[in-house]
């Protein structure tokens, strides 16, 4: 059973079509990675899988259960962690409490039952007797969070566990991001959405996060990530989309993507070195020797 | 029916001329002005002043307020805006607020506070149209609004300062970048708002023939009602938007009654928040934009009062009226209190959970109400209404906040003035249930196990018991997961709802709390009083207690506990400034927020 | 970690600060009320000095009602101390400001209790004000005399409570006299500020307008800030009415006449006492001619109370007196009397108050409290405005 499962996914806004009809699955400890040029659709691909918006056609499946249409909040509960672009973190909280309200979803699982649109309002007030009276049980689940958060934690080194109590708006950026995957770890997801998990970072940064990425998988992580420096998705996915235009354009393994004409096409523009398509031109490469050199170029060509 | 429909556009006339600009300069600016409205009462002041005590013809007067409304504008931001920007928005809210009252209480001071009888230098000509008259200066205002608004329109899209101000609004580092001053940018914004705001004043002030120095408030009310139905920056949609509303509440008066045209301005302003944010007008139904990027807005890390020290100052209070005998102090201490429980209610849902409340006695309101119907008209004892009724006033509160909740920052803002305008019109017109106007007198004083709380002393442990309860309460939510969610909220709710903090469920649980809270502080407040009526819940009561927040700190309780009793015992303690209270407790305020805006209980950074 | 350490004791100190100085405050800040003060004393109360409490807005919405207040005191204090004062020591008043706000007359109320040199209080302004600190005076044996008070509990929370202001048992039932009786009106349209005062008067005077034969045709509230009173006007136009009914204070007043015009609406107008003020027609302008009121004082009134008031008012202040200032004056001569005839002591004042019999008033006349705690009989002029002042009209 594949762990996500994307059937047909599509988005219009106003007249254009940001996404469609998009099809991918990713299954138990996979690596899938969604490359292709700004615009091409990859984040919108991200907010239609999360719930952030609502899909116009297609179905979302995790673990054969169908999650399209879904509030975010519940998607999130049921096991899909993502980070964003950007990076968002809670700018005045701590790293801890930032770890911690990963694992939000699972204590209101346990404390705040029921959770329809009616019968919410009395999991909302067993919620508040809940907090006012910390119950042992209530204690002993805190405990357990926060030792788990340190466990995740230790997994970025000394990075950010000395810097456990510090506001997060006080880190570097490296760690903001840090962060950010840290919380979405202790979300104990069944499949982790990485958005471009490397942006603005050096190489030295970008080498360690390859790193951690490779320690996830090892510990059994499915994760879907958008990507655009072909190193890492080179070391790190078993299986590579490429979209444009919100199309799939191509997919496959990383070797038999890159060596497909019609991506470094769409990267770097037809023979002759004409107007590049979507990001800065390298000479008017083509071919596979385009797709090895595409490789070389690595980091942030767009 | 025609005629009502012709009243409506001569209102809607009125408002057009403060809408238009508020629409243009704060929908680009991006700050609401609490000013605008005290500016506009200055600008007829000074307009009354050229004409009464000069002899001036209309021309010249015009100029004159335009000028002097400009320069209005010009200290308004460079007291009350440059030095706090970065200090985040609801900074921004309390020193425009502070500058009002500055100028408001400036005003009364300098020429008195009777109203002052306004006679227009022109002649007026009536025209007959339907089965009333319409007058020439129902056509110059019409001119002017028309005019301005053109002028306006032409300025921001043709001329190159103009293209400067919108890129500024767009987005103000871009601009910078591109050489934009961004500075001199703020400066004109807030000179042309100042001069339109004047000059509104002015034609306003001569169409009703007088001016007085609280006439601000509601216009500029009505003018951002007018501007949000139009769009905010949508410079034509504002004058529609003004006659719009204008029409609305004419026709509410027509068949429903005065006391209704009111009401009907919050429930427009309130729907288009809700169903339409973009204005009436807009293309699209969708909601405003989110920011892309979290927001780090310097709140502030709550100074952590060790438990030994809290229970130190619970003692010392408790203790405090065996030392002091004095019954003066003890009721100026007791009001501290309850609204120590108001402003710790109004942390929990602004400082904590970031939801910017500016109708907070709307809450107060529903409390005490419920409080005083149950024990006169129920005969329930006071302790069973002090127990049900925070329960009927956290379900109400619930239910009324929970279409606003998809609503943010600034937009959140305004609804919360209308719902807080809109419990009290509520309680004024529903008179079989709360007497409208007249009130609900002898309500009983609190009683204890039929021993009735009537001393200074008994009075002052009362709130004070009560006053710990809320403290312990807001204590014990805040260090929980659940304050850790409602912080999750206010930080960044995209990330929130990302990881399983729904926003509608403990947005709803925050103001639910809230609510409940600041209902004992409602009951507290019937009782000893004994007689509540609408016009206790002012508009005026929900921006003291915000202040009391912000002062002490936002996110933090023992913050709103300080905040309270500074706010509440310091103006009594300067009563010997009498006059001059208001105005030196405006520019107190001003001088905190300057050199200590995360408030007083927060660690510095 | 000295960190936590120095924050401890940043908040420890800030603790023990605090406590000292709130205690200190409590016990060592003046309990004698230091607001404004009357002509009479100086800023610390002379020795022997007769004190009168006065709560009331000087600031904020009111303002202006607090202002004129202090003109009618000021006056009645000159003649007061002119004759010898109270019991032979100078009467004096203490103003605090309250904003005529609820949330403040209590504490102002607890002072005043407390203060033993103060032995009656006028105020407040507003109902919600005055009764929030009712019960504390009636607690503590303080007299508490409202001079603006027409609610028609106010006097009802205790027998310390008195009021001397218009009861709208008496005006609204004159006023319809006037209307349907004098003026012959038969066909009334009715508006009617929303508040306590607004309501009570509206119904009073439906009641008896009623039982003297006319209809009703309109009857509207309208809230206290209301500026555009066309949709209403228009409707009270489409009900045929042959006489507009004001119960208004001044302000609104003159701004719906001027705006009867402009509707259409030709009929006569006829308004309660309270806005009888030469602010009335400062304000209205042309749009008042005709407009009929009844008052209970006028400078023509031949009563010499009355017209000594209105001239020595005239003479001090340079503008015509109006209802608020009378009652204010009213307030200081009828306690100074009372005072003055059973001693310096608060519950004899309370006791005097009630057996007192020829109480000389400018409103009323010669008058004396009812059970009700309110002054009996008032008498009434009929006015009218002509050529841009109010006279005397007899039908």
């Amino acid at each position: 059973m594949k762990v996500l499962s994307v059937r047909n996914l599509t988005k219009r806004f106003g007249g254009l079509d940001a996404v469609k009809s998009v099809s991918l699955e990713v299954g138990p400890g996979e690596t899938v990675a969604i490359i292709g040029p700004n615009g091409a659709g990859k984040t919108t691909l991200f907010q239609l899988i999360t719930g952030a918006e609502r899909p116009d056609g297609g179905e979302v499946y995790l673990d054969g259960e169908r999650i399209d249409g879904l509030p975010a909040h519940v998607i999130a509960a049921k096991g899909v962690a993502r980070t964003f672009q950007n990076g968002r973190v809670y700018g005045n909280l701590t790293v801890l409490e930032n770890v911690l309200l990963g694992a939000h979803s699972r204590l209101q699982a346990e404390f705040g039952r029921p959770a329809g649109p009616v019968s919410g309002a009395l999991g909302a007030i067993r919620e508040v007797v809940t907090a006012l009276s910390r119950p042992a049980r209530l204690r002993r689940l805190e405990a357990e969070l926060v030792e788990e958060a340190m466990e995740i934690l230790s997994l970025f080194g000394d990075r950010l566990l000395p810097r456990l109590h510090q506001p997060a708006y006080s880190l570097s950026y490296a760690n903001r991001r840090r962060t950010e995957l840290a919380r979405a770890l202790a979300l104990r997801p069944k499949i982790l959405l990485l958005d471009e998990p490397t942006a603005g970072m050096n190489p030295t940064e970008t080498e360690e996060m390859t790193e951690l990425i490779r320690r996830l998988q090892a510990r059994g992580h499915a994760i879907l990530l958008i990507e655009h420096k072909l190193d890492l998705v080179s070391a790190v996915a078993h299986w590579v989309v490429a979209l444009e235009a919100g199309q799939v354009l191509v997919e496959g393994t990383p070797e038999t993507v890159w060596a497909d004409r019609r991506l470094v096409e769409a990267y770097v523009g037809r023979t002759g070195g004409g107007a590049p398509k979507g990001g800065t031109a390298r000479d008017g490469d083509s071919g596979a020797a385009g797709g090895r050199h595409l490789l070389r170029t690595g980091a942030g060509a767009f | 029916m025609l005629d009502q429909l012709i009243n409506g556009l001569v209102v809607g006339n009125l408002y057009a001329l403060t809408a238009v600009g508020i629409t243009q300069i704060y929908g680009v600016a991006n700050v609401i002005n609490f000013a605008h409205g005290s500016i506009y009462m200055v600008g007829a002041f000074v307009g009354w002043m050229a004409v009464t005590w000069f002899g001036l013809p209309l021309l010249p007067t015009l100029g004159l307020v335009l000028a002097a409304s400009a320069l209005l504008g010009l200290l308004v931001e460079r007291v009350a805006i440059r030095p706090y920007t970065g200090s985040g928005r609801t900074v921004l809210l309390l020193t425009t607020i502070a500058a009002g009252l500055i100028l408001e209480q400036a005003a009364q001071l300098i020429w008195g506070p009777e109203t002052k009888a306004f006679h227009a230098p022109i002649a007026d000509v009536r025209f007959r149209v339907g089965g009333g008259f319409i007058g020439t200066l129902d056509l110059v205002i019409l001119a002017v609004g028309l005019t301005t608004a053109l002028v306006l329109w032409l300025f921001l899209k043709r001329s190159r300062l103009g293209w400067a101000v919108r890129a500024t609004a767009q987005d103000r580092e871009a601009a910078l970048q591109m050489g934009v001053d961004v500075h001199q940018v703020s400066r004109i914004s807030f000179a042309m708002a100042g001069a339109l705001a004047g000059v509104s004043g002015l034609l306003v002030g001569l169409y009703y023939h007088s001016v007085y120095h609280t006439m601000g408030f509601s216009a500029s009310l009505k003018g951002f009602t007018a501007a949000l139905l139009g769009g905010l920056g949508n410079i034509p949609g504002a004058i529609l938007g003004a006659y719009l509303l204008g029409t609305a509440e004419s026709l509410a008066v027509a068949w429903l009654g005065s006391t209704w045209r009111d009401l009907v301005g919050i429930a427009l302003l309130l729907g288009v928040l809700l169903f339409r944010p973009g204005g009436l007008f807009a293309a699209t139904r969708a909601l405003l934009p989110e920011p892309t990027v979290g927001t780090f807005i310097p709140i502030g890390r709550p100074l952590r009062i060790p438990r030994w020290a809290l229970l130190a100052a619970a003692a010392a209070a408790l203790v405090l009226p065996l030392v002091v005998r004095n019954g003066y102090w003890l009721q100026v201490l007791a009001t501290a209190w309850i609204f120590g429980l108001l402003a710790i209610s109004l942390n929990l849902i602004t400082g904590t959970a970031g939801q910017i409340s500016l109708g907070h006695a709307g809450f107060l309101a529903l409390g005490a109400y419920a409080s005083a119907i149950l024990t006169t008209r129920l005969q329930l004892p006071f302790l069973l209404a002090l127990v049900v009724s925070p329960l009927i006033a956290a379900a109400i509160g619930v239910v009324i906040c929970y279409p606003a909740l998809r609503l943010r920052g600034q937009y959140l803002a305004v609804a919360t003035i209308g719902l807080g305008q809109g419990i009290a019109l509520v309680a004024l017109n529903w008179t079989s249930l709360t007497r409208g106007a007249l009130g609900i007198s002898n309500i009983a004083p609190p009683t204890l196990f039929g021993v009735e709380i009537a001393s200074a002393a008994g009075f002052y442990w009362l709130t004070l018991l009560l006053l710990i309860g809320g403290v312990w309460v807001a204590e014990r939510l805040s260090g929980s997961y659940l304050g850790r969610a409602f912080r999750a909220v206010r930080e960044d709710e995209v990330a929130a709802r990302a990881y399983g903090v729904g926003l509608e469920r403990y947005k709803s649980i925050a103001f639910g709390l809230s609510a409940f809270i600041a209902a004992f502080a409602g009951v507290l407040l019937a009782h000893s009083y004994t007689y509540i009526a609408p016009d206790t819940f002012t508009h005026a009561l929900s921006l003291q207690v915000l202040t009391m927040v912000v002062l002490g700190g936002l996110d933090s309780t023992m913050g709103a506990v300080v905040g309270a009793l500074a706010l509440i015992a310091i103006p009594e303690s300067a009563r010997f400034l009498a006059e001059y209270r208001f105005l030196v407790y405006g520019l107190l305020l001003l001088a905190m927020l300057r050199f200590r805006p995360r408030g007083l209980l927060s660690a510095a950074s | 970690m000295s960190l936590r350490r120095a924050q401890h004791a940043r908040v420890l100190l800030a603790g023990v600060l605090t406590f000292a100085v709130v205690t200190a405050g409590c016990s060592l800040a003046p309990t004698t009320p230091s607001g404004a003060q009357g002509p009479a004393g100086a800023q610390n109360a002379a020795q022997g000095e007769v004190l009168i409490g006065v709560m009331g807005p000087l600031t904020g919405d009111n303002a202006e009602y607090g202002k004129i207040w202090r003109r009618g005191f000021d006056l009645a204090l000159e003649e007061i101390n002119a004759a010898g004062g109270v019991q032979g020591r100078p009467l004096n008043y203490v103003f605090e400001d309250t904003q005529s706000d609820p949330k403040q007359t209590p504490a102002v109320a607890q002072k005043f209790v407390s203060d033993p040199r103060i032995v009656a209080v006028i105020g407040d302004f507003s109902s919600p004000a005055s009764m929030a600190a009712s019960p504390i005076f009636q607690r503590a044996g303080l007299v508490q005399l409202g001079i603006t008070n027409s609610h028609p509990d106010f006097t009802k929370t205790g027998d310390y409570i008195w009021s001397n202001s218009g009861s709208q048992e008496d005006d609204a039932p004159f006023l319809a006299t006037l209307a349907v009786e004098d003026l012959g009106k038969k066909r009334l349209a009715v508006l009617h500020m929303n508040t306590d005062w607004g309501q009570t008067s509206a119904d009073l005077f439906i009641a008896k307008a009623e039982s003297l034969g006319a209809e009703i045709v309109l009857r509207e509230a309208y809230l206290l800030t209301e500026k555009d009173f066309r949709p209403v006007l228009t409707k009270a136009r489409d009900a045929n009415p042959d006489a507009l009914i004001l119960i208004s204070y001044y302000n609104d007043g003159a701004l719906i006449a001027q705006q009867i015009d402009d509707v259409g609406l030709d009929v006569t107008v006829v308004a309660i006492g309270s806005t009888y003020s030469p602010q009335f027609i400062a304000l209205g302008g042309e749009a008042v001619e005709g407009v009929y009121t009844a008052t209970r004082f006028h400078p023509a009134d031949p009563r010499p109370e009355a017209q000594e008031f209105v001239r020595k008012y005239r003479e001090k202040y340079g503008v015509e007196p109006d209802n608020f200032a009378a009652v204010a004056y009213d307030g200081i001569k009828i306690l100074a009397a009372v005072l003055n005839e059973v001693g310096v002591d608060r519950k004899a004042l309370r006791d005097g108050l009630e057996k007192a019999e020829n109480l000389q008033t400018v409103m009323y006349g010669t008058t004396a409290f009812g059970e009700d705690r309110r002054l009996r009989n008032p008498r009434y002029l009929r006015l009218v405005v002509r050529n841009g002042a109010f006279e005397i009209w007899e039908p």
